[in-house]
């Protein structure tokens, strides 16, 4: 008795907040979530490009890290590079340049992503455009030619002369006609040309199943992005076979990269159920109508970034009733509020 | 179908009902204090020096919206004076030394077979043994039950006990069936309903097919099995589960035809009818990491905390917290000298192994807590809002429906402080609220001077 009220006596007690338990899962723990999501695009990469696309992932991943360091270090901010997000936007953007890039290229690409647009809005969860993103679009327009040059990967050489070939995606919307060896089952393994990342689309499913069994991410922006860029291309396809054209263009590209990695970063998409949704599609639909009528042949980039714009006023716009709320209530209030307009006529 | 609710969360349980109910030896000294519901408090009826039975009424207040507080042992009056309140502050108790003869009172005799029958009987005596609901929550039951008795048709029996570490409902059902099935009867003859409906969370199957073996049809009992998910044991999402209605915001249940009473609050009834035993013991559970084992103990009202850990087997490691109640929703008391109490469900002591506290938590805007929130609402724009005082938008977003079930802090990966948040932004409309009439008032009494 003595000796416990002795202890009692020196211990000092927590009044912390409620709830007084947390769930394990953290920031870092997601993002960790995500970068082993990335594992199978980036194993498809090395397979069809080699070991050299390392090099570009090494060095995109180590000065996104180094900048969210030094930046935070110089204005005396809290080190924040343990969550992991500057890590994962370092491959994120590493994905998506082309193999040829030089190592300089992501440098200067994350330099802008993590200082620019991340840490010059106060760091993870504050910036309104993907880094990863913004980073890309940002060399996109200043090397437009070094972006441009996809190198031919192992499962084309013999079929294709030359260091260098165009993407399944510059003859879809281009004068001349689809290769025969650009198969849908070639777009859907990965033996075709494109960026690091982007090529496999079951390397990128994969990743899509992992993150909604570890419910990193919900289905409904990945869903309707691929939903409506693929509805809309069947709808207004060209060629003869709609669905093919459709299949191409699903397959072909960014988009799933962008559907699964891209436009669901937390913080510049919608956070509310129904916000998701318009999201994703206004996603898919920019991305076709880019796809149709812009100066580029692919579309993602510019597509994500626009309605990355548009979140805050699509979450503004879905603000949901609170539970007991019914349908009738709410036809009530607007009757009401009707009325009242009415009156003050 | 699946009796539950849209939203929730599936904390780590860390329950134990597999330890038996153990008897604690009451303390030398137990510490009554004289508010122990939500209402008017009581005034003290003894003085230091008197002579104490065991059930004898130590407290009380006529108001209707009070509870009566009864000395749990027999002994000497010591002292009535503020002693440190599990839920903060110091509030007047009554202190008794233990004679350890448990010498019982004999004011409250059980019910005769007609008063069994009989509505206003049966809440005189609940009142009368001071029950309040004893999930937590502690609003006098007596009170509820009158409130509802005309408007409502369904009687919904609170059985989910969805908080984590929790034992005491379980332990209760597998113990006492019987008696809890009579308990509910009991609730139901004074609501005046022909049905109550028992809602239990599936992980309690052993308790399910056991009441289910005495047929509570007899007593007017349906049991509900419901999916195990937190906080489905909260009011509003127990009624849904049960009956498919929603609780209007700003609403309480009986605004659709429903009350909830807590299984505990059940079995508090039964003892006070049958038994003509007032609230004067409950059962806790004793766990969390300084402890070396959890507990399930059955302990006086009054017992310091310091006594409990004592006689649960002492500390291990430091403790850092002192929660009471499950750990969602419980808050922390801020003295091992402080009693527990009529709503006291649980006393964990945790260390800094449960603790999962960030320095500088930064939202990322992943909206898991807007999938969570069982009141549908968008806590990462509360809380923002809330950063910026900007009660407008508060208000908007309804912050003044959340009822602080944790789920959303518990889910935030970044360990944003949301709960807490919107706990204080009540309090400030609070504040507002009554700044506001009162200046409505002073300008009201200027214009009157004027005349």
């Amino acid at each position: 008795m003595a000796a416990n009220q002795e202890t009692k006596e020196r211990i000092v007690l927590d009044v912390a907040y409620q709830p007084q338990v947390r769930t394990i899962r953290d920031t870092r723990r997601l993002m960790q979530d995500v970068l082993i999501a990335l594992l199978p695009a980036l194993c498809v990469a090395v397979w069809q490009f080699g070991a050299k696309v390392l090099v570009t992932v090494a060095a995109s991943v180590s000065s996104a890290v180094f900048f969210e360091w030094a930046y935070r270090k110089l204005l005396k901010k809290s080190n924040t590079i343990g969550d992991l997000s500057a890590c994962l936007t370092g491959l994120l953007l590493a994905l998506t340049l082309p193999p040829t890039a030089p190592w300089w290229l992501p440098v200067v690409g994350t330099l802008f992503a993590i200082v620019v647009v991340k840490q010059l809005y106060g760091g993870i969860g504050k910036n309104f455009l993907n880094p990863a993103l913004a980073g890309r679009a940002f060399l996109l327009a200043s090397y437009a030619l070094i972006m441009g040059n996809f190198s031919v990967p192992t499962g084309l050489k013999g079929a294709v002369d030359g260091v260098t070939m165009a993407t399944p995606l510059s003859y879809l919307y281009g004068e001349n006609p689809l290769p025969a060896y650009f198969t849908p089952q070639a777009l859907f393994i990965g033996t075709v040309p494109g960026a690091i990342g982007e090529i496999s689309a079951a390397a990128i499913l994969l990743g899509l199943v992992y993150l909604l069994v570890r419910k990193v991410i919900s289905w409904r922006i990945s869903v309707s992005f691929v939903g409506t860029a693929a509805l809309l291309t069947l709808i207004f396809g060209r060629g003869g076979d709609h669905v093919n054209f459709m299949l191409y263009n699903v397959l072909s590209g960014g988009l799933l990269f962008g559907a699964v990695f891209m436009a669901t970063d937390y913080a510049t998409s919608p956070v509310t159920l129904n916000g998701q949704l318009l999201y994703g599609a206004g996603c898919g639909a920019l991305t076709v109508l880019i796809r149709y009528f812009g100066g580029f042949p692919e579309g993602v980039t510019y597509a994500i970034l626009i309605m990355n714009l548009c979140t805050w006023a699509i979450d503004k716009g879905f603000h949901r009733h609170q539970f007991g709320v019914t349908k009738e209530d709410i036809a009530a209030a607007k009757a009401a509020k009707k009325a009242a307009k009415e009156a003050a006529k | 179908m699946t009796h539950t609710f849209k939203g929730g969360v599936h904390p780590n349980y860390m329950k134990a009902p597999e330890i038996p109910m153990t008897v604690m030896t009451p303390p030398p000294q137990v510490v009554i204090p004289l508010i122990q519901h939500i209402g008017a408090p009581n005034q003290p009826l003894v003085k230091k020096g008197d002579y104490v039975t065991m059930g004898q009424k130590v407290g009380a207040n006529p108001a209707p919206v009070s509870a009566p507080v009864h000395s749990s042992v027999s002994g000497t009056v010591v002292a009535v004076e503020p002693r440190p309140h599990p839920l903060g502050d110091m509030i007047m108790s009554v202190v008794i030394e233990n004679d350890y003869k448990d010498t019982p009172c004999t004011d409250l005799p059980p019910l005769t077979e007609e008063q069994l029958k009989d509505s206003d009987a049966i809440l005189e005596r609940i009142r009368e043994a001071g029950v309040v609901g004893m999930g937590g929550a502690m609003f006098p039951t007596a009170f509820k039950i009158r409130g509802g008795i005309g408007k409502v048709d369904k009687l919904v029996i609170n059985g989910a006990e969805c908080e984590p570490y929790l034992n005491g409902d379980h332990l209760t059902m597998l113990n006492y069936p019987e008696q809890l099935l009579k308990g509910i009867e009991l609730v139901r003859i004074a609501s005046c309903v022909d049905k109550a409906y028992y809602g239990i969370e599936k992980n309690k199957q052993d308790a399910i097919d056991l009441l289910n073996s005495l047929h509570p049809e007899k007593y007017g009992i349906e049991i509900v099995p419901e999916e195990v998910k937190y906080p489905q044991g909260a009011e509003k999402m127990q009624v849904k589960a049960v009956t498919g209605r929603e609780v209007k915001p700003g609403g309480i249940p009986s605004g659709v035809g429903a009350n909830v009473v807590s299984t505990r609050t059940c079995y508090a009834i039964y003892q006070a009818c049958y038994e003509g035993k007032p609230v004067i013991e409950r059962i806790v559970t004793v766990a969390g990491s300084a402890l070396a084992a959890p507990v399930n103990v059955l302990t006086r009202v009054g017992t310091p905390f310091s006594y409990i850990a004592e006689q649960c087997g002492g500390f291990v490691k430091t403790p850092r917290k002192i929660v009471l109640g499950g750990p969602m929703m419980g808050i922390c008391a801020t003295s091992f000298d402080a009693p527990n109490i009529k709503g006291t469900s649980g006393v964990l002591f945790f260390t800094e192994e449960e603790d999962r506290h960030v320095d500088e938590p930064t939202c990322i805007r992943c909206g898991k807590c807007i999938t969570v929130c069982p009141m549908n609402l968008e806590p990462v724009f509360m809380y923002m809002y809330y950063s910026k005082g900007d009660f407008e938008n508060m208000e908007k977003y309804h912050i003044t429906d959340c009822f602080e079930c944790g789920s959303c802090a518990f889910n935030c990966p970044a360990r944003m402080p949301l709960t807490h948040a919107f706990k204080t932004a009540k309090l400030m409309f609070q504040a507002k609220a009554m700044k506001e009439k009162a200046k409505a008032e002073a300008e009201a009494a200027a214009k009157e001077a004027k005349k």
